[in-house]
C-alpha cells in the first residue's frame, strides 16, 4: 500500500471522528448510558457477593468483577452498529456512492468504523472508569494497560469482521436485524458481557472459549483485571486465529455479494 | 475512442412476488413465487468523448440501472460495455478516478458536516495533492456559486443548494466523464436552470462528457445535443435533440385565465381547445408550432379578453414517448431492438 493510499484511509478515519463531534449533546447521553449500566451492575454484584457470603467468586473479587464489566461495557457500547449502517446504505441506495469511489469498500468501512470506535471508546473509558473508581476503588495495575489496549484492538477487529459479514447479508436479504440480534445475544451470554465466563459451569466455559465471541469481549476484559504475559499470549493467538478466518470469509462474501447486489430505487 | 461503448447489454433482477393480505403472505412464505424483471434489454449505443448525451424515459425505464452498470457498481446479466476503455464492473476502481457521478436523490456529501469537509476528503480519496485540491475547490465554488455554502452543514442546505454542491463534488477530480442520474429531480425552475447552465459551461470549459438521465424534457432541451429515449429497458429512439424537437416536441400547451367569463365554445383559430374551466374563466389549449406561430396564438388570446394569467408548457415526456410509438419512430434513427 502506497503512502497516498494510506493517507486516504487515514483521512476517512479523521472525517468520521469529526462527524462524531457534530452532536455534542448526543455524546453526553451516550456517556451517561455507561454510568447508569455500571451503577446497576455494581448494586447487583454487591448483593450477590453479600448473599454468597464470599469475597471471591470464580477467582474474581467484587473489585475485579466491576473493573471487568467496565471494560466489557466499554467494548460493547463503543461498537458502532456496522451491520445496520451497511444495510441502511443498501436500503436507501446510497451504497452506489460508496462503491464508485477509488478505494476498497471494506477498508473504507474499516477506517470509518475505527474512527467511530476510538471516539466512543475514549468517552466510555473516561466515564465508565470514573464511575467504577468511585464505586470500588482504583483500577488494576497500570502495567497491564498496554497489553489490554492491544487486546481491545484485536476485539475490535473481530467485531468489525462479524458486523461487516452481517451487514453484507443485506446484499442478499432485506432485513439484517435478526442476525444482528443473535450476534448481540451471543456477545452478551457467550462473550461474557453480562457475567464473566469464570462464573459459568465448566461445560459452558468450554463452549464459550471455543467461539470467537469470548475473544472479542471476555478475553480483553479478563486480561485487564489480571494482566500476565501467558494470558496475553494465549488471547492474542486466539484473536489472530479468528481474525484470519473471519477476514477471509469477509473478503470472500464481499466478492460474491458485489455480483449479486441489487440497488434499490430508480 | 468513444467515451462509452455499450453492446447488447442486459440486466435482469429476480424479485419475489409478494401478494397482499395475511393468508396470501403465508402461502407465499411456503411457496415463494419469483419473477424476473428485465431492467435493461439488449442495449447498444455509443457516446463520443465530450458529448452531451441525454438518456430519457419514464420512471422504471432502466435509465438508472444502465448508469449503475456503467459506473461498475452493478454487474450486467450479459453483454459488453466499455467506459473510457475500462470494463466498468471488472475495473471499477481504476475507472473511478476518471468519472464523476451524481445520483439525484441520494447524498454523497457527509450530511452532518459542511460540504468543504467532504470536498477535502474526496481530494484525498482521489489522491490529489492538497494545493491542487484547494485550487480546484475555489474554482468550482466560483463556477457553481457555492462559496457561501461550503462552511454550512449539508443538512442545513436547501435541495437546490445541496445539488449544486453535489455536482461540484463530482467534478472535483476533473473527471473526463460525468454520469448524472436525475440531477434536477425535485428542484424548482430557477435551481434547475442554474444546474443546467453550470454543467453546460463545465462541458465547454473542460470538455467533460456528460451522460444525463432525466424524465424532464426540459433538461434535455437545455443541455443535450443528442438523446436516447429508453422505455422498458430498450432504446425506442435516438437522434439529435433538434431532430426530436422538430418531429415530436412540436406542440405547446397553453393555460390561460381571463378576468371575465369566456363563451362555452371558446376557440382560437389554429388551436385545439382541450378544456374550458367550469366557471368559464380559464381555458386550456394545444397548438402545433409547425402550423401556428406562438406569436399568433398569443396575440389572439390577448385580443379575446383581459388576461390574468398565462402558462405555456411542453407536453410531458410520457406524451412524447407515446407519440414516438404511435408515429413509428426509428425510421431515421438507429434501429431499436424490438
Amino acid at each position: 500500500m502506497t503512502m497516498r493510499n494510506l493517507s486516504k484511509y487515514w483521512a476517512m478515519l479523521k472525517m468520521q471522528l469529526v462527524n462524531s463531534l457534530a452532536y455534542p449533546s448526543e455524546l453526553v447521553w451516550r456517556s451517561l448510558a455507561i454510568v447508569i449500566f455500571l451503577w446497576i451492575f455494581a448494586q447487583l454484584w454487591r448483593v450477590t457477593f453479600a448473599t454468597a457470603g464470599t469475597t471471591t467468586i470464580g477467582g474474581l473479587s467484587l473489585h475485579d468483577t466491576l473493573w471487568y464489566l467496565m471494560l466489557a461495557e466499554t467494548i460493547e457500547l463503543s461498537r458502532p452498529r456496522l451491520s445496520h449502517s451497511i444495510a441502511e446504505t443498501v436500503r436507501d441506495g446510497s451504497i452506489a456512492y460508496l462503491l464508485n469511489k477509488p478505494y476498497d469498500f471494506l477498508l473504507y468501512q474499516m477506517s470509518t468504523n475505527l474512527g467511530e470506535s476510538l471516539f466512543r471508546m475514549t468517552l466510555n473509558t473516561l466515564f465508565g472508569g470514573a464511575t467504577v473508581w468511585l464505586l470500588v476503588g482504583p483500577p488494576p495495575e497500570a502495567r497491564g494497560w498496554a497489553l489490554t489496549a492491544i487486546a481491545v484492538l484485536g476485539a475490535w477487529s473481530i467485531n468489525f469482521c462479524i458486523g461487516a459479514l452481517i451487514g453484507l447479508t443485506a446484499f442478499l436479504v432485506e432485513d439484517v436485524t435478526p442476525f444482528e440480534w443473535i450476534y448481540q445475544k451471543m456477545i452478551f451470554i457467550l462473550g461474557g458481557m453480562l457475567i464473566p465466563l469464570d462464573f459459568y459451569p465448566h461445560w459452558l466455559q468450554t463452549i464459550s472459549r471455543a467461539l470467537p465471541f469470548s475473544y472479542a469481549m471476555y478475553g480483553p476484559a479478563r486480561l485487564f483485571v489480571t494482566p500476565d504475559l501467558t494470558r496475553f499470549a494465549g488471547l492474542l493467538a486466539g484473536q489472530v486465529f479468528w481474525i484470519l478466518i473471519l477476514a477471509g470469509a469477509l473478503v470472500l462474501v464481499y466478492q460474491r455479494g458485489a455480483r449479486r447486489l441489487a440497488i434499490n430505487g430508480g | 475512442m468513444p467515451a462509452i461503448e455499450v453492446d447488447n447489454l442486459c440486466k435482469s433482477f429476480v424479485t419475489k412476488h409478494k401478494p397482499a393480505g395475511f393468508l396470501a403472505s403465508l402461502r407465499a412464505l411456503a411457496r415463494p413465487k419469483t419473477f424476473t424483471i428485465e431492467a435493461v434489454r439488449n442495449l447498444t449505443f455509443e457516446m463520443e468523448a465530450g458529448e452531451l448525451l441525454g438518456f430519457i424515459g419514464p420512471n422504471g425505464a432502466g435509465k438508472s440501472t444502465t448508469i449503475k452498470i456503467l459506473t461498475g457498481i452493478l454487474f450486467p446479466s450479459s453483454g459488453q460495455a466499455k467506459v473510457l476503455g475500462f470494463v466498468p464492473w471488472a475495473e471499477r476502481r481504476q475507472l473511478a478516478y476518471h468519472i464523476g457521478t451524481v445520483f439525484g436523490q441520494r447524498p454523497q456529501l457527509w450530511y452532518h458536516l459542511p460540504a468543504m469537509d467532504t470536498f477535502a476528503l474526496f481530494g484525498k480519496i482521489y489522491e490529489m495533492d492538497d494545493r491542487t485540491t484547494r485550487q480546484r475547490i475555489s474554482f468550482l465554488a466560483e463556477a457553481f456559486e457555492i462559496n457561501d455554502l461550503l462552511e454550512t452543514p449539508v443538512r442545513k442546505l436547501s435541495l437546490g443548494q445541496r445539488m449544486r454542491c453535489e455536482v461540484a463534488a463530482s467534478l472535483l477530480h476533473k473527471p473526463k466523464l460525468l454520469l448524472l442520474d436525475e440531477p434536477t429531480l425535485g428542484l424548482d425552475v430557477v435551481a434547475k436552470q442554474h444546474i443546467r447552465d453550470t454543467i453546460r459551461r463545465m462541458n465547454q470549459l473542460e470538455g467533460v462528457g456528460v451522460l444525463l438521465t432525466s424524465h424532464d424534457a426540459g433538461d434535455l432541451e437545455a443541455l443535450c445535443k443528442r438523446v436516447i429515449v429508453i422505455n422498458h429497458g430498450q432504446i425506442v429512439y435516438q437522434d439529435k435533440v433538434s431532430a426530436l424537437k422538430r418531429s415530436f416536441l412540436t406542440s405547446k400547451l397553453v393555460e390561460v385565465r381571463y378576468a371575465e367569463q369566456i363563451p362555452v365554445d371558446f376557440h382560437i383559430p389554429g388551436t385545439e381547445t382541450i378544456k374550458v374551466a367550469k366557471e368559464r374563466y380559464g381555458v386550456k389549449l394545444r397548438f402545433d408550432t409547425r402550423s401556428t406561430g406562438v406569436e399568433t396564438v398569443m396575440a389572439q388570446l390577448s385580443a379575446a379578453g383581459t388576461l390574468v394569467d398565462i402558462t405555456v408548457s411542453d407536453p410531458p415526456l410520457e406524451e412524447v414517448i407515446r407519440l414516438i410509438y404511435t408515429q413509428g419512430a426509428g425510421k431515421d434513427s438507429e434501429p431499436s431492438t424490438t
